[in-house]
């Protein structure tokens, strides 16, 4: 056994099948009641626990070969991350909890939230290979996360207001049991059933649909043959309609009621991608069919799964939409090369992440090449680039496979990061969107080493070998294939091409950073030479290492292009390149470029050298970021022959340090340049209005780019009238919308923006006219609105400071932009255009507007666009200026506000969004002591990272780096330390017993409650008629259940034994909580923790909770937190619900011990004998139940079950 | 009419009101330094009947001796007539003290209002003697348009059209603010000046924003348009393109550097990214 422990051998067994059955979904309650049963093939005899992994689910029974009753412990750390050091405040320990946590429930390390114990009379079902079924029957309500239902408010069936639900994210374990890794595939039959109205999309073929024998509802059989993981498999319900691609049978489209037509436009080229990757792989699409549902409300744009992709809605367009096509296109032919790598082939490990979000990246940007072109293509890879760069400039270098170090050279230290990268659920969602950049181009950086036609073939093999061993048997073993590590990887190549790529992976992949470049040159006239010196400086600041290899430069010169590899040894390299021209003779000669072009060349600018400009690596085959010091002139040579987008791109980029004429005219002349991509025109463009600011003082003439815009838009008759809009030119299209905002952002002397070009804008609001045109000019009212908000100013006010801003105080020309943005604010009422990007524009306008003390800065409008029921481009739109609010005037209501969006935003984009726009635009600095930095909100957040936010770990690291904007690794400023507090605590002595009398009245509040709640719950008990325990979630037991289920399980399940032992405990934790000493007693405290502690995995005997909550281990610091009341009550009374529930139950069974256990506590049994003890008077009392199957005894246990 | 009598009485109060300036003259020549205004009436009165009397009767003898016009001789003849010496009226005319009444001031004409004229009157055309009238105003027998020539300036259309899709939506959004709730912008208590529509929520929110309906397509037309009509690539008949971001060729050209060398001279080209690696 030298073998290494990877993700695909550590546990103790294999999944060969798994059956997943949805029965109860319910869009009322947001509830599914179901079982899944795995069959798994034991890899040794001796077998004792399985773990699993199951999240949020409530676990009602767990079956071995539907005979035997298996006891079963839940636990799920992440309830309480930083439940040993609850004082905490410090993200550099939370960190290390964070990851314990996330490694404590790893698949990959053979673990789990569920641990089923295989009962003593069980053992002889385990052998090894054979299988074994386990059944696991369970519920999910009100899930947080990874299911999300969409139930719009107001009248209707649930078809006509188009409800449906669907999963998100990649963690299966939050929907039903299974073993959530990527390493384990296994083969699949899923059942779902739904309302007759309604249709499940899921993962494989459909191959059956039975109505249940009411007719009311209807069953979706799916079988899913190619081995696929649990993280890969997804569902969808809701009132879909299909649309069978016209081109692939095998492809189904789904969409939402009444987007039909916009969806067969939409769809309309994905066949072309499908085959691109068939022809470029040369390989068959992997599975028999492909799925694509377009939902509402999702995280992302697209999510792959096997067979099928969840897309968001908000991806369709009419075939008059232009800027959407491109994201659109792009998404789903992502979407489809991750059927390829990612579902059809996964990772081994998660330190294969890389390769399987690199690929389908790398496959997608191929399609993006043909389709776009390549000039958007190397546009995108050099965007690409800066991104990672700045990105590792900034918060350090990624390491793609951090787990194994590189064979050479140090370890680099993967302890710069304020989260660990080591686990996915722990990642910031920037750090994986950066991480996944960086991969593809890692991949395309490998592409250049060996070349694309062998890189392709590398891919080939894997896919073929794949595809073999999908067609297989478990028993082959050979499903292995199917998954993908860097090593694996590294020996294909080498299989492959016969190349050794290990030194590169090692270089690039399992080190971060990246290289950065310092370039200088000076030309020797007397020996015809240019000294060329790079130096590597910063090779010891964050992100950047040094490097050490070979480095392209090329040198564009008067008789050519000629490329020099130099060899990079040292942080400092000299190199004397002899030029191939001679100095001009001032010969009228056509200068060749690197295309074979020859061009003419006005080259009066230049001194005696011959080179005309030098470029470092112009393939981007680094990761590196380039300095280089050349000549203004230069400069402006490179941008207007040089004919690479990103050599244009650098130019523009360096030519905003040179405001000079030359610099105008060179920029101006890009502008005009049919021939030239649009970006780099775009950029050119913006440019321009940097260059004309610096120049304001000798600027001549009408602002800048007013000429090229009338000579262009202007109609012919009447320059200074724009044409009627025709966008049939998309170049021209994307340089009238940026023009216009490029101008605006003009300024005369006098530091506001010109009056005629103010003039200039309201005109082109005026003449636009769209009658004519093939295409929506939604897009470009929008950039009309934005360039009026550019135009505005800090006001110079002639009012007496702190006199309210008034309608009358307005400036003329702010009067004016005013009018044109309420008029088209107010018109999109009316009139909506394609995703109301018009109101985004006008609300950040406004915002502009109350920055520049135009308007009087009030949060309320903003509110309003905020809320659930906009649009989500809008609300984000409104949260974004709520946000710039809160950091400029905001009163701690309004932070709060925010918070409380953040928490329970129904919209979990909205959610995610937030959080992003928070942190890009933090509402105050780090330890600046500002008004907003308080106590409460450090506690809040950490509540939320700590416990609250268990089942949504993508929001959990969202606010672990909102957490570390605002506070940095470190304990918060504002939260004084412990001993300090103890200082504290005896200056406020009197303070805390006044707070103690209050909690005594709210305690004596909480009893009444408790006594107004029981007549509820009576009525709720008589209500339940069936005696399964299914039968209680559902409402006054309407819902059948299935005949599936009934049959494979026999017969009627009882209540699992542990489940009412837990209950126990959980009744433990309540009492904690109402415990008069327990408010600030840590001793209490760490009882109760270590109660917990001790439902470890792998300690027998005793078991830990079954059930949690999150934020049921909230300590009763939350009262002094800005949480909403509301919410909170809920929760309490949902406890006081249980606890008589309990109490309920415990009469009709009288158990005494469960009597001496409420006495008992806070200590527990002090022995374990008597905790078996009890433990076994349970279980007879639960086996007299499932024989004699009276209602109300199952009742009676079951309401212990449902309060989790 | 009553204009008519309007003048006449004007013109007799005029004339009366000189008699009874020459009746105060005599007077005061006379000797009296004040009259009543009854007694000076009548003696006016009286002078009137007088003036009226010799008139008619120098009128009668002008007549009788076949003229139109009185001369001085039919005055002296009636006053003869009447009995009144006309002995030393000559000196009594050129008396050394006497008042001179100032000449009563030429009224002004009253102007015969002219017909109502349109258009300049044409002059007789040569064939027509010069003594028949002269030809009516113009429009009595001239065919003039009823509607103005529309402007056919481009400029001026566009300005129009412009302004008048801007009348109608800002009518239209100024309704809707009045008649529903608005969102202010100002602490102030009335909005009156930039009012802004509330923004309602809807469910579903993304229907209306995914089926825009500020402009009418007809997509079957647009798809005809971009799919057919419109083509610009060289794509094998049974590859349907995507209009608006098609791309035209593999561009598997792995030297970027020759991408821009690119045919930019089709007449429609619709894509952006069509100006890479044609070339």
């Amino acid at each position: 056994m030298k073998k290494e422990r990877t993700g695909d051998n550590c546990r103790p067994f294999k999944l060969a099948h798994q059956i997943l059955s949805l029965t109860g979904i319910s869009f009322e309650r947001r509830s599914i009641i179901g079982f899944v049963e795995l069959t798994i093939v034991p890899l040794k005899d001796n077998l004792r626990y399985i773990r699993l992994n199951a999240k949020q689910c409530r676990i009602y029974r767990v079956c071995l070969n539907d005979q035997y009753d298996a006891n079963f412990q839940y636990f799920d750390p992440f309830l309480d991350i930083c439940q040993a050091d609850p004082n905490t405040r410090s993200l550099e320990i939370f960190s290390q909890y964070h990851l314990a946590a996330a490694q404590k429930i790893d698949p990959d390390h053979n673990s789990g939230e569920l641990h089923v114990q295989i009962p003593e009379d069980a053992a002889h079902l385990i052998g090894e290979g054979r299988g074994l079924r386990i059944g696991i029957e369970f519920s999910l309500e009100s899930p947080q996360g990874g299911l999300h239902f969409v139930v719009p408010e107001g009248e209707g069936s649930l078809v006509e207001k188009s409800a449906h639900m669907f999963t998100y994210g990649h963690s299966a374990r939050l929907w039903f049991p299974c073993v959530d890794s990527y390493a384990e595939p296994c083969t699949w039959k899923l059942e779902f059933t739904v309302d007759e109205s309604l249709t499940a999309v899921s993962c494989g073929e459909l191959v059956d649909v039975v109505f249940t024998p009411d007719h009311r509802r209807k069953t979706f059989h799916y079988v899913v043959n190619t081995p696929a993981c649990a993280p890969n498999i997804a569902l969808a319900i809701g009132p879909f309609e299909a649309y069978v691609d016209p081109f692939m049978n095998e492809f189904t489209h789904y969409c939402l009621p009444n987007l039909m037509q916009i969806l067969k436009n939409t769809v309309r080229t994905l066949h072309e991608a499908v085959g691109f990757y068939e022809e470029t792989l040369s390989t068959r699409y992997p599975y028999p069919c492909y799925k694509q549902v377009f939902v509402d409300e999702t995280e992302d744009d697209a999510t792959a799964y096997t067979t099928m992709s969840i897309m968001s809605t908000h991806l369709l367009h009419s075939i008059a939409i232009i800027d959407q096509g491109y994201i659109s296109r792009k998404a789903m032919a992502q979407a489809v090369a991750e059927q390829f790598f990612g579902c059809f082939i996964t990772m081994q490990n998660w330190s294969d992440l890389w390769l399987a979000k690199g690929i389908p990246d790398y496959l997608c940007a191929l399609y993006a090449k043909k389709c776009f072109g390549n000039n958007e293509y190397r546009y995108w890879i050099h965007q690409e680039l800066q991104e990672v760069v700045s990105y590792e400039e900034q918060y350090g270098g990624i390491v793609l496979d951090p787990w194994q170090p590189p064979a050479t050279g140090a370890r680099a230290d993967t302890k710069e990061f304020y989260f660990p990268v080591r686990n996915v659920h722990t990642m910031s969602p920037r750090y994986m969107e950066v991480m996944r950049k960086k991969s593809h181009l890692v991949l395309r950086m490998l592409e250049q080493r060996i070349g694309q036609e062998l890189l392709l073939q590398v891919f080939n093999k894997q896919l073929s070998l794949a595809t073999q061993a999908a067609n297989t048997k478990i028993g082959s073993r050979l499903w292995g294939q199917l998954l993908l590590s860097t090593n694996s990887f590294v020996k294909a190549i080498f299989t492959v091409t016969g190349k050794d790529m290990a030194v590169f992976v090692d270089q690039w992949v399992r080190t971060g950073g990246h290289a950065k470049f310092q370039l200088t040159s000076v030309f020797n006239r007397k020996r015809n030479t240019v000294e060329l010196e790079i130096r590597q400086d910063c090779v010891h600041d964050r992100g950047i290492r040094k490097y050490v290899g070979p480095l392209l430069v090329q040198l564009q010169e008067l008789d050519g292009t000629f490329k020099h590899t130099l060899q990079i040894e040292n942080t400092v390299v000299k190199a004397d390149i002899t030029c191939h021209s001679k100095s001009r003779r001032n010969k009228k000669k056509k200068i060749p470029l690197c295309t074979g072009e020859e061009v003419d060349m006005d080259l009066s600018a230049m001194d005696d050298s011959p080179v005309l400009w030098i470029r470092l690596d112009p393939e981007m085959s680094l990761l590196r970021s380039t300095v280089i010091s050349q000549p203004d002139y230069q400069w402006q040579y490179q941008l207007r022959h040089e004919r690479d987008v990103t050599a244009q791109s650098e130019a523009i980029d360096a030519l905003h340090n040179y405001p000079e004429s030359a610099t105008r005219k060179a920029l101006t002349d890009t502008i005009e340049n049919e021939q030239t991509y649009y970006k780099i025109r775009c950029r050119a463009a913006h440019c321009l209005t940097k260059v004309a600011n610096a120049l304001i003082s000798t600027w001549a003439g009408p602002p800048a780019m007013l000429t090229i815009f009338r000579k262009m838009f202007g109609s012919f008759a009447a320059p200074h009238i724009i044409k009627q809009n025709n966008f049939d030119n998309l170049q021209h299209y994307f340089l009238q919308k940026t023009i216009p905002v490029a101008m605006a952002g003009l300024r005369n002397i006098h530091g506001i923006c010109p009056p005629e070009v103010v003039r200039f804008l309201l005109d082109l609001f005026k003449y636009n006219d769209n009658s004519k045109n093939h295409f929506s000019d939604n897009y470009y009212k929008a950039a009309l609105v934005d360039a009026l908000a550019a135009t505005i100013t800090p006001v110079i006010s002639v009012l007496q400071p702190g006199a309210p801003i008034t309608a009358d105080s307005l400036s003329a020309d702010t009067r004016l932009v005013l009018e044109e943005i309420t008029r088209v604010l107010n018109l999109e009422k009316v009139l909506p255009c394609y995703k109301n990007t018009v109101s985004v524009s006008c609300l950040r306008a406004v915002r502009r507007l109350q920055q520049c003390g135009h308007l009087p800065s009030i949060p309320t409008i903003f509110r309003a666009y905020a809320q659930y029921g906009q649009y989500i481009d809008v609300r984000l739109a409104a949260f974004e200026c709520l946000v710039d609010f809160v950091r400029v005037d905001g009163k701690p209501e309004d932070l709060s506000y925010l918070l409380t969006a953040l928490e329970g935003d129904p919209d979990p984009a909205v959610r995610h969004g937030l959080a992003r726009l928070l942190i890009s635009n933090p509402p105050f600095e780090r330890a600046q002591r500002h008004r907003l930095d308080t106590e409460a909100v450090v506690h809040r957040l950490w509540n939320n990272v700590n416990s609250h936010l268990s089942n949504d770990a993508r929001l959990r690291c969202d606010l672990v780096d909102l957490y570390y904007t605002l506070y940095g690794p470190k304990r918060p400023i504002c939260v004084p330390l412990p001993e300090i507090q103890a200082m504290m605590k005896q200056m406020h002595h009197k303070e805390r017993e006044r707070l103690e009398r209050e909690r005594e009245r709210e305690r004596e509040r909480e009893r009444q409650k408790e006594l107004e709640v029981k007549p509820v719950i009576k009525k709720e008990i008589e209500d339940v008629k069936y005696g399964s325990e299914i039968g209680h979630l559902t409402e006054s037991g309407s819902i059948v259940p299935p005949l599936s289920e009934s049959e494979r399980t026999g017969h009627i399940l009882p209540v699992p034994i542990s489940s009412i032992k837990e209950e126990d405990v959980k009744v433990d934790v309540t009492t904690v909580h109402d415990m008069p000493g327990a408010v600030f007693s840590d001793a209490a405290k760490r009882e109760f923790t270590s109660d917990n502690a001790v439902a470890l995995p792998g300690i027998p005997g005793t078991s830990g909770p079954i059930g949690f909550e999150p934020g049921m281990f909230r300590h009763d610091i939350t009262d002094e937190m800005g949480a909403p009341k509301a919410k909170k009550k809920k929760k309490d009374k949902k406890k006081h619900k249980h606890k008589h529930k309990h109490k309920h139950s415990s009469k009709d069974k009288s158990s005494k011990d469960k009597e001496h256990k409420d006495r008992s506590l806070p200590p527990r049994p002090p022995s374990s004998t008597d905790h078996l003890k009890i433990k076994e008077e349970t279980r007879e009392t639960l086996s007299s139940f499932s024989s004699s199957q009276s209602p109300s005894e199952d009742v009676s246990s079951m309401p212990s079950n449902m309060s989790f | 009419m009553t204009e008519n009598v309007e003048k006449l009485e004007s013109g007799s109060d005029a004339r009366r009101r000189i008699l009874n300036i020459a009746v105060s003259t005599v007077l005061l020549e006379t000797g009296f330094e004040s009259a009543d205004k009854i007694s000076l009436e009548t003696l006016t009165e009286m002078l009137q009947c007088f003036f009226t009397e010799i008139g008619n009767s120098a009128k009668g003898y002008c007549e009788l001796s076949g003229r139109v016009e009185p001369v001085l001789g039919d005055v002296v003849m009636a006053m003869i007539n009447m009995g009144i010496s006309i002995q030393g009226l000559e000196q009594y005319a050129a008396r050394p003290n006497r008042h001179v009444i100032q000449p009563p001031q030429q009224a002004p004409a009253p102007r015969t209002p002219s017909m109502l004229s349109a258009g300049s009157k044409a002059k007789h055309a040569s064939h027509i003697p010069f003594y028949l009238p002269s030809l009516p105003d113009p429009h009595a027998y001239i065919r003039t348009p009823t509607h103005k020539q529309p402007v056919t300036e481009y400029e001026a259309i566009r300005e129009k059209a412009a302004t008048q899709k801007r009348d109608i939506e800002r009518a239209l959004t100024k309704f809707l603010a009045k008649t529903s709730e608005t969102h202010n912008l100002f602490n102030t208590e009335d909005n009156q000046v930039f009012p802004l529509i509330a923004c309602k929520p809807t469910f579903p929110a993304y229907l209306p924003c995914l089926l825009p309906t500020d402009q009418v397509f007809d997509f079957d037309e647009l798809e005809y348009h971009f799919q057919v009509a419109n083509r610009t690539e060289d794509v094998p008949a049974e590859k349907k393109d995507q209009s608006d971001n098609e791309g035209d060729n593999g561009g598997d050209n792995d030297n970027a550097n020759s991408s821009q060398a690119e045919s930019q001279d089709l007449p429609v080209n619709s894509s952006p990214d069509r100006n890479k690696s044609g070339g």
